[in-house]
């Protein structure tokens, strides 16, 4: 006897919210660089649609969107939601999905390709801070409109190293995600770990795996992300071996293991400043003998 | 009369008692694999889906290493589930240990779907030929005012409906089988199960006549396995497309029929062809969601001095609302009633208890009282339970009464017998009189004779 309406279902009902790396660097390189784990763009995708396709298959409630993370921009490739059958659906409705996604996919990768050439420096790093963003403001969305919404995640499929530059959007990104109990999964698919994943899945209850052969990944998608909230509860999941917690300093945007934070507004620096560039408050000297051992961490003085 | 039971069983549980032969057949259909797939509990999907491009069987005890100790109940479940519907099949080797094996017409068919895709069992007409289709909201208004005013106020009494429906005589009458009492001559009256029913809300409704008529069909020289896959198949058309009956062979047409006049369709006859039009009750048909999400809008405002107001114009409403509340003036749209002890007492003698009564007022609040909690105030809801309770102090037992015992020795050890038994339920020595249960009474008897 449900009472009490709630604005959750009590099923299986999920919104995936799923973010693709399309980073030419990453996927440009991925073949020579490291034959060990190589995985062409194209076969990633195919592995990521029958995904998604068995997300939707689950619950006919359950929602996906697709989010494309580029270098210079990000942007809603899929909207299962606002998916309408197109006229012309000879082929049924999984086809006409797939090669929706595609096409969209390709658009974006030119738009982004053009984005590069019109700024002046070039960039590397995916811009993760932003997908994630758009991510959490459609599933705010979500959760203001409509009686009943369905339980939602973000499963981020990264590929390219962290950019440093991002940290504070990033972390910014992953601490509104906690507020509203939005778990970030991560799977990462390049040679190395994630630091700014490793901590998202930490902090939101996520999880985060870094799949050892990367031609059966569908099956990692299937067995570990696949899994609903409810679900979580009851299943051995991966746990974290160990998660990197190193900061960017805010200054040079260097990752650094140690460094000077402001007592006031808690900003990282890796050298000693006069004055915090962030809340403006002024530092007291250094005492000489410390700031010679520049690795050694300690908070400045009071201001 | 067979005892009707009114239990909202699902789908699926229908799916699942069909013979296993037929199962296997249905499986050929991956629409059918589809909505069993999505009929599973939690659980169950997932391990499907993890299972889907393996082809050896895997161990039961494998598969328990992915639980958590907190899970085993809702493994067990999942593990039955799947193996009563022929998902898993369970493989037994020599040394008794168990694996599952996904079924294989199953398996391959969600490979196929996941992969490249499955397609619509009938294409949409295109839109050029159906001149103009009704909007989802006219049909979901047609689709409700066929199922309540047409459909409802007939099963309840054929006198009231306005526009008949083509039902034939003997299809009511199954329907109404078990929900109306038919005496000789007198007007027919719902039973307990017909008040009940009507409490319901409609996708049970609606599951329960689903139900009898599927049953039914064999009756009517109709293969159930077809009709429940032909039912599931409709189940995955769009609702508000317009589909083209000609592709249907006859026995689906007739089908069809029947299914219009209970207004999970809706036909359309155009200069030449002639199409049906899914309302949303034939696409719920295959949900099995815990929680209707299809929740209606509701219309029920209790205020705490036991007063209702019923923003709805429906005669069906108004027949609601009298079976457990006085009605006392009808406005256009609005029905003003109150809850009294005489009204409620006239509903618990018809079979309806407090707590249908709670959950149908709670289930049916107007959103503006369905916002708080709880939607119905706690003092009239108190009182109703209060009442119900009051008419439970009296409680029946089928009893023997015995008497003109020979001795007393004979009636005391009688008593002690009954008291041993758990049966005894009065005695009086000075008369010696012994009223004892009467599912003792044949033993209380053998062990009178044996005293003699």
């Amino acid at each position: 006897m449900a009472s009490v309406p709630s604005k959750l279902y009590s099923d299986d009902v999920s919104l995936l919210v799923v973010l693709i790396d399309t980073n030419p660097f990453f996927w440009g390189g991925v073949n020579t660089t490291n034959a060990s784990s190589s995985l062409s763009f194209s076969t990633f995708i195919a592995h990521v649609l029958s995904f998604i396709n068995s997300i939707l298959l689950l619950n006919q409630l359950s929602q996906v969107v697709v989010i494309a993370t580029g270098v210079n921009s990000c942007n809603y490739i899929y909207d299962s939601s606002s998916q309408t059958v197109t006229e012309n659906s000879e082929n049924g409705i999984i086809p006409a999905r797939s090669s929706q996604i595609l096409r969209k996919l390709e658009e974006f990768v030119s738009a982004d390709e053009q984005l590069s050439k019109d700024l002046s420096q070039a960039r590397v790093f995916s811009l993760l801070s932003g997908s994630l963003s758009l991510a959490l403001c459609y599933i705010q969305r979500v959760f203001r409109t409509g009686s009943l919404h369905p339980q939602p995640r973000i499963l981020c499929l990264q590929g390219s190293p962290d950019g440093p530059e991002q940290y504070v959007a990033v972390m910014n990104a992953i601490f509104s995600a906690q507020r509203s109990m939005v778990p970030i999964d991560s799977c990462v698919i390049g040679s190395q770990h994630s630091a700014f994943l490793q901590q998202a899945s930490y902090i939101t209850a996520g999880v985060y795996l870094k799949p050892q052969h990367l031609d059966g990944l569908f099956q990692y998608l299937s067995t570990v992300f696949a899994t609903d909230l409810l679900s979580r509860s009851v299943l051995e999941l991966p746990k974290p071996a160990g998660v990197d917690f190193r900061a960017s300093c805010f200054c040079h945007k260097k990752t650094i293991d140690m460094g000077y934070i402001c007592s006031v507004c808690l900003s990282i620096f890796c050298k000693h400043h006069k004055k915090c560039s962030t809340c403006g408050s002024v530092f007291g000297e250094a005492h000489p003998e410390v700031t010679s051992t520049s690795d050694k961490k300690r908070k400045t003085p009071m201001a | 009369m067979p005892q009707v039971k009114i239990i909202a069983k699902n789908f699926m549980d229908m799916v699942a008692s069909l013979p296993e032969f037929k199962l296997d057949q249905l499986y050929d259909n991956t629409f059918i694999c589809e909505a069993v797939l999505r009929s599973l509990p939690a659980l169950g999907k997932k391990y499907v889906l993890q299972l889907l491009f393996i082809e050896k069987p895997v161990p039961a005890k494998a598969i328990e290493e992915w639980l958590l100790s907190n899970g085993v109940s809702k493994h067990r479940v999942a593990i039955d589930r799947l193996v009563q519907l022929r998902v898993f099949r369970e493989i037994i080797d020599r040394k008794k240990d168990i694996s599952y094996l996904l079924n294989t017409k199953f398996q391959s068919n969600l490979q196929k779907y996941i992969v490249k895709g499955g397609v619509l069992p009938g294409e949409p007409m295109p839109s050029s030929i159906t001149v103009r289709l009704p909007t989802l909201e006219e049909l979901d208004a047609y689709a409700l005012e066929q199922w309540e005013v047409c459909f409802l106020l007939q099963l309840i009494s054929s006198s009231q409906a306005e526009r008949p429906t083509n039902f034939s005589s003997s299809m009511m009458t199954i329907f109404q089988r078990g929900l109306l009492s038919q005496r000789d001559k007198e007007a027919p009256r719902l039973t307990v199960h017909g008040f009940q029913f009507l409490l319901m809300d409609t996708n049970a409704q609606l599951w329960y006549i689903i139900r009898e008529y599927i049953l039914n069909s064999e009756v009517r020289g109709v293969d159930t396995a077809d009709l429940i896959s032909f039912l599931l198949e409709l189940s995955f058309h769009v609702s508000g497309e317009a589909y083209n009956i000609n592709t249907l062979n006859e026995f689906q047409r007739n089908v069809i029929k029947d299914l219009a006049d209970l207004g999970l369709l809706k036909l359309q006859q155009g200069r030449k062809e002639s199409w049906f039009i899914p309302t949303k009750l034939v696409t719920n048909l295959s949900v099995t969601l815990s929680d209707s999400s299809s929740r209606k809008q509701g219309f029920v405002v209790v205020e705490t001095n036991f007063r209702t107001y019923a923003y709805s114009a429906s005669k069906l409403h108004c027949e609601i609302l009298r079976l457990f509340s006085r009605v006392e003036y009808q406005l256009p749209n609005l029905i003003v009633g109150a809850i009294t002890k005489e009204s409620l007492y006239n509903a618990f003698e018809n079979g309806i208890t407090a707590d249908q009564i709670i959950s149908f007022l709670q289930q049916n609040a107007h959103p503006r009282v369905a916002e708080k909690t709880p939607s119905v105030p706690e003092n009239v809801t108190d009182q109703i339970r209060l009442w119900e309770a009051d008419l439970n102090r009296v409680e029946i037992v089928s009893s023997n009464f015995y008497e003109e015992f020979p001795s007393r020795d004979v009636f005391e050890s009688a008593c002690d017998y009954a008291r041993e038994n758990g049966g005894h339920l009065w005695e009086d020595s000075k008369r010696m009189r012994l009223i004892v249960k009467a599912e003792i009474h044949m033993q209380m008897r053998e062990y009178l004779r044996r005293q003699k």
